[in-house]
């Protein structure tokens, strides 16, 4: 057998010919993205990295500890950003504000989510700064809120933090917790122009070293060589498995989608709706997976097997193509993986803040179990 | 020792008939599961500690909807309970297929979850007031119902489970035919149904399952209530019935006279006579081509009675409920109208559909053939009435069209009795004869083959010299069939006599 093509492995630098495979694994981290954005981010960083030359990709135990590193994402939603494309500028501008408060010169940039476009801006970023990017990050996949972070479990304050709408307008943020700083963003987002460029968590690379998840920019670029190969199913999902520990839970038939709203009153603004599956073969389980901004619980039979902070996705079978979860149809055959979250999110402080209490269903997760 | 029922604790099955619950979704798993105590579950840890055979109403937490119903389910089967309750806006056809799938018993509701728990909770304290309530209910449904088959469907639709039938004699008047049946694992329950006169009329069975969500002695009280139902339901219908056969009676007398009957020749133009608009009225349809049938009894004995017409009117309409069925003279004119003379399919199936009925009311029956108009129908009956007759010499249950008669018809209205009267007196010696059964069908035999001793003794199945020696005995006896003069009265009188004979069977004598 032979292995895919250009597998990376710990990858020394991001080329152009890198994008196509970031952009599908970020995808994977982050199952509820939609495509709007795609075309526009990649070719803007594919065009970029040709220009600017390869972007180093480094291990942070690499980097010299005093190093400044600052993180940065895509905050607001993505259709908002496919309607008002960036200028270009404005990730840089984002950084270059902290800068100008901080009075330093950042060494290295990090994604704050190694996931959805963010994973792509911030190569973009460091290809426009012409500094590393640092191998990795502050969730592992994506989360709701900006303190949703290993960095934010471990001390580090996301302020000062700068967002940058693709207006130009800016937004400086300092709040002594960091819960407050998204709830001051948040009202923001709209005005600026629907989505906006945010730098935060600037720090130094010692602290990133027990602050961030390692390798996690790597390993989205595997796993989008993967999912670009596009082999069966079936060898799809072990490969992936070696990667990313993920497993099959259940290949079933969407019967039902439910679109209603339900009323929910906890802390992260989503609609809650739900996908009921018929298992096709094995137990014929019904499952049922409950949505909000993700996918944040599957059911078997009424039984919890899964739920946030794992990662679920669900695998189109017959194109043999992650699902986004504007795209299902009811008869639709699906694979339903699940993907380990990184260990920081199981401990009980990263549970309260990501688990399933923080979506409304008070049940024990099965891993605690 | 078995617990005395009014203690025994409710069943979801009796939980579902009444109050809160009685217009609800239901899923139910097992109707006979019993509920011993009623929980308002307002978390998924209040679920968690259910005790089994616990009914649990699920609210606010517990009931957000989508995953919530899935994971109480799961939970509630984990515990063993007997059946969850929910509010629609939390269900879907999912939930339905998940509780079935775990066989665990789901209830939506369209009201306030904290107030049907609580009235739950006082049914399933007191089982015997909720049982009361029930049979309340049930007298309020029974009462509402006015015919026989509405008061069965009621029984039949409040005892699930168990299998309800009307009966008369043996047969099935009305609800399912599995009361009747002897299954494993069921006792019957029979309540005599009386009528006005304090005869038994009918009989109420019902098949209890043994154990099962409905025990005995409820059935038995349930089938008691609805005795007064059913016997106004029948004295009503029966009192219909005679009402509207009288109206066809006086209608069919009014089409009889307009068509100026007694008539058998048609008027030369069918349509002249125009059809009377009160038989719309009446559902007959008469202004296309008519085909009659005659309905008559092998053994006339006067006009019938009005239970018998009641009778058969059931049996003949079961199926054809606007076909007429006027009482005339000693039987029944029933016919079919349609555009087409020639088509007489309907009319088949319905005979077919007939035959066991008209056997067991030892009937005959006639088919005229289609003609057109009220001129039309009236030709068409004297003609089924003319093959009803010719019917009548072969037996019970048969069916002739006039078509196949012809003028052999003439021979079906011999008044055989009184020719055989007329033998009684003249032939004295014959009719004293033991073996005169035997002569008399020999010469009619004879008669019938013009003379021809070897046709005869073909048809008989007996030897030319043993016909010879009979028709010796019988010349002796006053028989004396070969006199010209004397031929045609003879002939006549064999028939009448064979024919009497065949029918009653009384008078025959052993073969030698």
């Amino acid at each position: 057998m032979t292995a895919p093509a250009g597998y990376v492995g710990a990858t020394a630098s991001i080329t152009a010919d890198d994008v196509p495979a970031l952009y599908e694994g970020a995808k994977f981290y982050s199952p509820a993205v939609g495509d709007a954005g795609r075309s526009s981010v990649s070719a803007w960083l594919a065009g970029l990295l040709e220009r600017n030359g390869p972007v180093p990709l480094l291990r942070v135990e690499s980097v010299a500890p005093d190093t400044p590193c600052v993180s940065v994402c895509v905050l607001g939603s993505g259709s908002a950003m496919a309607d008002l494309p960036p200028a270009g500028d404005e990730f840089v501008a984002a950084v270059r504000q902290i800068e100008r408060l901080q009075r330093v010169r950042f060494g290295a940039i990090y994604p704050l989510a190694a996931a959805t476009i963010s994973a792509l801006v911030a190569v973009v970023t460091a290809a426009q700064l012409r500094v590393p990017l640092l191998d990795a990050d502050g969730m592992g996949r994506t989360f709701a809120l900006i303190h949703h972070t290993a960095m934010h479990l471990a001390g580090v304050s996301p302020t000062p933090l700068v967002a940058v709408g693709p207006t130009g307008e800016s937004v400086l943020v300092e709040v002594p917790s960091g819960p407050r700083a998204d709830r001051l963003l948040r009202g923001n987002v709209d005005t600026v122009g629907g989505w906006a460029a945010l730098a935060a968590y600037p720090t130094d690379a010692g602290t990133l070293r027990r602050a961030a998840l390692p390798g996690t920019v790597s390993r989205i670029a595997n796993v989008g060589r993967l999912l670009l190969d596009r082999p069966d199913p079936d060898v799809l999902v072990t490969r992936l498995g070696a990667i990313t520990g993920c497993r099959r839970v259940a290949r079933g038939r969407i019967t039902e989608l439910e679109h209603l709203s339900r009323p929910s009153d906890v802390t992260i603004p989503a609609h809650p709706s739900s996908l009921v599956v018929e298992e096709i073969d094995g137990l014929t389980r019904q499952l049922r997976i409950e949505l909000r901004s993700e996918i944040v619980a599957v059911f078997a039979d009424g039984a919890l097997i899964a739920g946030a902070p794992d990662l679920m996705c669900l695998l189109d079978v017959s194109r043999g193509a992650l699902a986004t979860l504007d795209s299902l149809e009811p008869g639709d055959l699906v694979d339903v993986l699940v993907t380990p979250a990184d260990a920081v999110w199981y401990s009980p402080e990263g549970m309260e803040m990501v688990g399933l209490a923080s979506h409304g269903i008070p049940l024990a997760h099965p891993r605690r179990r | 020792m078995r617990a005395r029922s009014s203690t025994l604790p409710i069943t979801l099955g009796e939980l579902a008939r009444i109050g809160p619950l009685a217009g609800a979704e239901l899923h139910l798993a097992d109707p006979a599961r019993g509920v011993q105590q009623v929980v308002l579950a307002e978390t998924f840890d209040r679920l968690r500690h259910c005790t089994p055979h616990v009914l649990v109403v699920l609210h606010d937490e517990a009931a957000t909807g989508g995953w919530s119903l899935a994971a109480a389910l799961h939970l509630a089967w984990e515990r063993n309970v007997s059946a969850v309750v929910v509010s629609r806006a939390v269900a879907d056809s999912s939930s339905a297929a998940l509780a079935q799938r775990l066989a665990m018993s789901l209830i939506v509701i369209d009201d306030d979850p904290i107030e049907v728990a609580l009235q739950l909770a006082g049914q399933v304290s007191a089982p015997a007031a909720a049982r009361a309530q029930r049979q309340a209910r049930l007298a309020e449904l029974l009462a509402e119902q006015t015919g026989i088959r509405g008061v069965l469907g009621v029984l039949n639709r409040e005892l699930p489970g168990v299998p309800v039938a009307l009966t008369v004699g043996d047969v099935v008047v009305a609800g399912q035919t599995a009361a009747l049946q002897d299954r494993p694992q069921t006792e019957r329950v029979e309540i005599d149904v009386h009528t006005a006169a304090e005869r038994s009329a009918g009989r109420l069975v019902a098949a209890v399952p043994v154990p099962g969500p409905a025990g005995l002695d409820q059935v038995s009280a349930v089938l008691r209530l609805a005795r007064p139902a059913l016997q106004a339901a029948w004295a009503r219908s029966r009192l219909d019935a005679a009402a509207r056969a009288a109206h066809e009676q006086a209608a069919f007398g009014l089409l009889r006279r307009l068509a100026g009957e007694p008539r058998v020749a048609v008027s030369s133009d069918p349509a002249a006579l125009e059809v009377p608009s009160w038989t719309a009225e009446l559902g007959w349809q008469v202004g296309q081509f008519n085909r009659a049938v005659w309905l008559a009894p092998v053994h006339p004995a006067g006009e019938p009675s009005d239970d018998v017409t009641y009778l058969i009117r059931a049996s003949w309409q079961r199926g054809h409920s606007a076909w007429p069925l006027v009482a005339d003279g000693d039987g029944w004119v029933s016919w079919h109208s349609g555009a087409d003379p020639e088509d007489a399919a309907a009319l088949r199936r319905a005979l077919a559909a007939f035959r066991d009925s008209a056997t067991a009311h030892r009937l005959v029956i006639g088919v005229g053939r289609a003609h057109q108009g009220v001129a039309g129908l009236m030709r068409s009956v004297a003609e089924a009435r003319l093959a009803a007759h010719v019917a009548r010499e072969t037996g019970p249950g048969v069916v002739q069209w006039f078509d196949q008669v012809g003028p052999a018809a003439a021979l079906a209205w011999l008044p055989t009795a009184e020719i055989a009267q007329v033998a009684d007196l003249t032939l004295t010696e014959l009719m004293a004869a033991k073996d005169r059964a035997v002569l008399v069908q020999t010469v009619l035999a004879v008669l019938d083959a013009g003379g021809s001793l070897s046709q005869a003794s073909r048809q008989l199945g007996v030897h030319r010299n043993t016909v010879l020696a009979r028709l010796a005995r019988a010349r002796q006896l006053g028989l004396t069939y070969d006199e010209p003069g004397q031929r045609l009265a003879l002939h006549v009188l064999c028939y009448a006599l064979t024919a009497l004979w065949n029918d009653s069977g009384a008078a025959q004598s052993p073969m030698p």
